[in-house]
């Protein structure tokens, strides 16, 4: 366990080899079926981008570099989109069972993301309440002085 | 609701100090007082004191007396707000990996331990 608060862990045994979900973790066809659309390649240092349908709060881009390859155990990327401010850690952890593949996902460092998001969610309540309503006072005082 | 949003407020900024995250995952393995917390940091006691007192003021952690001590305890309650910003991602990687395990049937068809025949290799 990490830190409070922190991280997402998720276990998973999968009945196929381990070679064959690291295809799936690694070709960015492969990729693009189960996670979304993206460029990536399994270089450290390559940057690249998960995309999906943009929504409210999100215009669907994620932002990402690869931090670590060790083909075919363990996979790192950073991941920031919507509303982070820094980027979070997601790691992908292969080992070989009797049956298949144990994948060990985990989602770090988003605690400090929360914090940003919510110091974001309330400046950009300021910034809202602004362009309702004070913004609009001001621009009809200024062009009721103009004419 | 400005109540609640003040209270979120707390509970985000007291998570944001790695230390206090640190106080709170210590205290996640039951009460501790304060002289057994300040010597697991290499920071003074009062500073330790002062980020208890963080975590007090977000009701994340309960002080009570015990004799000469003061002793800590966790109150998880407000850290439901931490977790409605994790449940998100927590159902984004379960729909994704059950679109893995998806994938992979598509691709490789039904796994050998599907068949019975071939149960006990």
């Amino acid at each position: 366990m990490r830190r409070f608060g922190d991280s997402i862990r998720i276990q998973r045994d999968y009945p196929y080899p381990v070679s064959a979900v690291w295809a799936a973790l690694t070709d960015p066809e492969q990729l693009a079926e189960w996670l979304m659309p993206n460029d990536f390649r399994a270089g450290v240092g390559h940057r690249f981008a998960f995309r999906t349908r943009p929504r409210p709060g999100f215009d669907g881009v994620v932002h990402c570099e690869v931090l670590t390859v060790e083909a075919p155990s363990l996979l790192r990327y950073s991941w920031r989109g919507g509303p982070m401010t820094e980027p979070s850690i997601v790691s992908w952890e292969l080992s070989a069972t009797p049956t298949g593949c144990r994948v060990l996902l985990r989602h770090e460092n988003l605690a400090q993301n929360a914090y940003s998001w919510f110091v974001g969610r309330t400046l950009r309540l300021g910034w809202a309440d602004l362009l309702r309503r004070k913004l609009p006072a001001t621009v009809g005082r200024r062009s009721r002085a103009a004419s | 609701m400005p109540a609640a949003d003040l209270d979120e407020n707390a509970v985000f900024a007291a998570l944001a100090s790695p230390l206090r995250r640190e106080l709170l995952d210590l205290l996640r393995a039951g009460e501790r007082n304060a002289g057994e917390l300040a010597a697991a940091f290499a920071v003074s006691r009062p500073a330790v004191s002062q980020h208890l007192a963080v975590l007090q003021q977000a009701h994340l952690v309960d002080e009570r007396r015990a004799g000469r001590h003061r002793v800590y305890a966790l109150r998880a309650g407000p850290l439901r707000a931490v977790t409605d910003w994790l449940g998100p991602y927590q159902d984004f990687w379960t729909e994704r990996l059950d679109a893995l395990g998806q994938h992979l049937r598509d691709r490789h068809g039904e796994p050998p331990a599907a068949r019975p025949d071939e149960e006990g290799q």
